[in-house]
């Protein structure tokens, strides 16, 4: 099974985002967790409440990166908006096959995550820290 | 009677914006912006008076001689400086009185409002004082006129007791000092007025204090073409000593004298001063419906700002966390701001359709209208429908009543503000296949009832603006027809058209075919990366 463990090379040296970050892997690890048995419909609200906790998470890193004048801040929120459009295909794949190519969809989402946290949220720590 | 009067008023708006609508487009319809106009006219007066005071001298002899060398050799600038300054006094009251009865007949002086409306009223009495104190320093006859009467009527309030008129009695009492105070009158009062103009919109965020859309420069043209057809000229100097009847008023600013001269001045103080206390007290009489204000949910939010940007009455402010967790802010809602509209929530991330983990709340919620109600209504209306072409309209409860539309084939849901939708609405029943294809309507383009709201709603559905509409959503299942109230058939045909369009398009249905055809997997996901 996937896992995506906290590694302190996340930190971002906010207060608020390393908080968020930290949650959001939790919940993706319980998604990861879940989509071995669990029922379609605990499937989807595990989906659906990660869309709204990343919504809310990258409209606050948004936030803080316009407080700081980030000089990337139109590559990483693009990359932001691409993210969500992407978390949306999967749920409605997910929900549209029936739940069944979870594991496939699990993997594209963490390497998505791993890698947005990698590139740009990396480099954001470096500019604010 | 006040009903009727806001019922029959908004009709004829309606006729008249309309017709601007055809001339001018939403965006430079002046009866869309005319608080902005009157801010516009106010910095025309100030820039002319400036200048007219440069060459203008203050003593009863010279006064009259300075204007009139002005306006006549110095016609090119001087004299269109006096018809600008003139004018864009008198095309302030038009918009000034305009902007009263807009705002009366669209129902919005009471409860939030109040304070732009008292504030409005002040900002009345101070646009006259300063613009009849205008007319006095030419000192013609029709200053001698206006200056007469008003004094009098000053005098027949006990509290003065200053006597103003003996000034006024013959022309050896007039000295020069008195007239130095009325040109420093005519300076003081407009700055006063201007603090004034600005407390009346410190309680609307981003007030439209400037005409947009290339307004401006429109109407200075049309300003400087009409000084220089028709300019601004003095009657004949005044004389203290011969009783002068003055017939060619200044209407916008002199209405009443005619009044003052032939009524007692206690009636005209009667019409004026009770006619003014009536209005401030108009909110407390006429009370607005009861508002379901909006409330912050802390739990679900994390301090994004969102909901502060967005909110048109600056009902939402940010402050320091309270609840102990690692955020730095959380949004609070004055309750005594807040008319209720939801575009606050509109623009809140955790405000989704989506199933949730936990309870379905977003971090800023209508006290009457949840996000899990709108969910769950939205989800039984469109389940309800059939067929094929299935559309679902959202409205406002400011357009047109929408259940006339309803059918087997088209749901309807009316909203506070068309700006309390959140984008993720539509992505919802579009991508799940609750709807074909999703009409937003309400207000006329321009003119919104809550100010802003159709303006975030488009800029959030051509992503100008957070939350945006997630690309994947075609555009083409989208429509939006601001027409505002009275357009019920217009809709109706728009909508079929619309059917018509989807009918075209197909049904949507690419999502399923996609996933069982299997060419979606994680490889590819990543690859997009
Ligand atoms: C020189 C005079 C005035 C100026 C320059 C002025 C200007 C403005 C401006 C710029 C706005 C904001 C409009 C927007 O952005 O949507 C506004 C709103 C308003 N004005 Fe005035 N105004 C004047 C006189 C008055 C008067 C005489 C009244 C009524 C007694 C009045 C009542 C209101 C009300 C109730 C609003 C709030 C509308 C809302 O909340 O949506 N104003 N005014
Ligand atoms: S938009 Fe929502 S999450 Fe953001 S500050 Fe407002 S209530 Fe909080
Ligand atoms: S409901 Fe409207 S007025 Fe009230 S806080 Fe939200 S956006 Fe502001
Ligand atoms: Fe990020
Ligand atoms: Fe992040």
């Amino acid at each position: 099974m996937t896992q995506l463990l906290w590694s302190d090379d996340f930190c971002i040296g906010v207060e608020s985002i390393d908080h968020e970050h930290r949650e959001l892997i939790i919940l993706l690890n319980e998604i990861c967790q879940a989509l071995g048995g669990k029922s379609g419909i605990v499937k989807d609200k595990l989906m659906g409440e990660l869309f709204a906790r990343i919504s809310a998470h990258f409209a606050l890193e948004e936030k803080i990166m316009r407080n700081h004048r980030y000089d990337r801040y139109q590559e990483h929120k693009l990359d932001h908006d691409k993210l969500l459009d992407e978390l949306r295909e999967i749920m409605d794949d997910h929900e549209a096959s029936g739940y069944a190519s979870a594991e496939k969809l699990v993997k594209a989402l963490v390497s998505w995550f791993t890698l947005h946290f990698k590139s740009e949220d990396a480099r954001l720590h470096r500019q604010l820290g | 009677m006040l009903v009727v009067i806001q019922k029959v008023g908004t009709r004829l708006f309606r006729v008249f914006e309309e017709l601007a609508d055809r001339f001018f487009g939403p965006k430079l319809n002046p009866f869309y912006q005319l608080g902005g106009l009157a801010f516009f006219f106010y910095w025309i007066v100030a820039a002319s008076g400036v200048y007219l005071y440069i060459f203008f001298e203050t003593s009863v002899t010279e006064a009259y001689n300075s204007v009139e060398r002005l306006t006549h050799e110095q016609w090119y600038l001087g004299g269109v400086m006096r018809s600008l300054h003139r004018y864009a006094s008198d095309a302030m009251v038009l918009v000034v009185v305009v902007h009263l009865l807009r705002e009366f007949c669209r129902g919005r002086f009471n409860g939030v409002r109040w304070f732009s409306w008292v504030s409005g009223v002040f900002l009345l009495w101070l646009m006259y004082a300063s613009g009849v104190g205008g007319y006095w320093l030419v000192w013609d006859e029709l200053a001698q006129f206006v200056a007469v009467l008003t004094s009098e009527w000053l005098d027949w309030l006990p509290i003065f007791n200053m006597a103003m008129a003996r000034n006024f009695l013959n022309e050896a009492h007039l000295s020069d000092r008195f007239f130095s105070l009325l040109s420093f009158l005519h300076i003081g009062i407009p700055l006063v007025f201007l603090l004034v103009m600005w407390i009346h919109i410190q309680r609307i965020s981003q007030p439209k204090s400037n005409p947009v859309g290339g307004l401006a420069w429109r109407v200075l043209l049309a300003m400087v073409v009409l000084s220089l057809i028709k300019p601004a000229i003095s009657m004949d100097p005044a004389n203290l000593d011969k009783v002068v009847t003055v017939v060619d008023l200044d209407w916008f600013y002199l209405g009443v004298y005619p009044l003052m001269d032939s009524w007692s001045y206690g009636s005209v103080w009667l019409l004026l001063g009770g006619g003014s206390f009536a209005l401030m007290l108009l909110p407390l009489v006429v009370r607005p419906k009861r508002i379901s204000v909006a409330e912050v949910e802390l739990e679900n939010c994390n301090g994004c700002e969102r909901c502060f940007v967005d909110c048109p009455y600056g009902a939402v402010v940010m402050q320091a966390r309270t609840d102990g967790l690692p955020y730095e802010k959380e949004a609070v809602v004055d309750p005594d701001q807040c008319v209720g509209c939801g575009i606050c929530v509109g623009a809140c991330p955790t405000a989704t359709p989506f199933r949730r983990q936990g309870a379905h709340v977003a971090g800023i919620e209508l006290a009457d209208f949840a996000i899990s109600e709108l969910r769950e209504r939205t989800i039984n209306a469109a389940e309800a429908l059939s067929g094929e072409n299935k559309v679902f309209v959202f409205g406002c409860d400011h357009g047109d009543e929408l259940n006339s539309l309803k059918s087997d084939s088209v749901a309807v849901m009316s909203l506070p503000c068309i700006g309390f939708l959140p984008p993720s609405f539509i992505d919802f029943l579009i991508s799940r296949n609750y709807a074909d294809g999703v009409v937003l309507t309400g207000c006329r383009d321009g003119n919104c009832h809550h100010r802003f709201g159709i303006d975030w709603t488009e800029q959030r559905l051509t992503n100008q603006r957070d939350p945006g509409l997630r690309q994947r959503v075609s555009r083409e299942r989208l429509s939006r027809l601001w027409y505002g109230a009275g357009h019920i058939k217009q809709l109706r045909k728009e909508l079929t058209a619309f059917q018509e369009k989807l009918k075209i398009l197909g049904p949507n249905r690419v999502k399923k075919n996609r996933v069982s055809d299997g060419d979606v997997d994680g490889e590819e996901l990543r690859g997009d990366l």
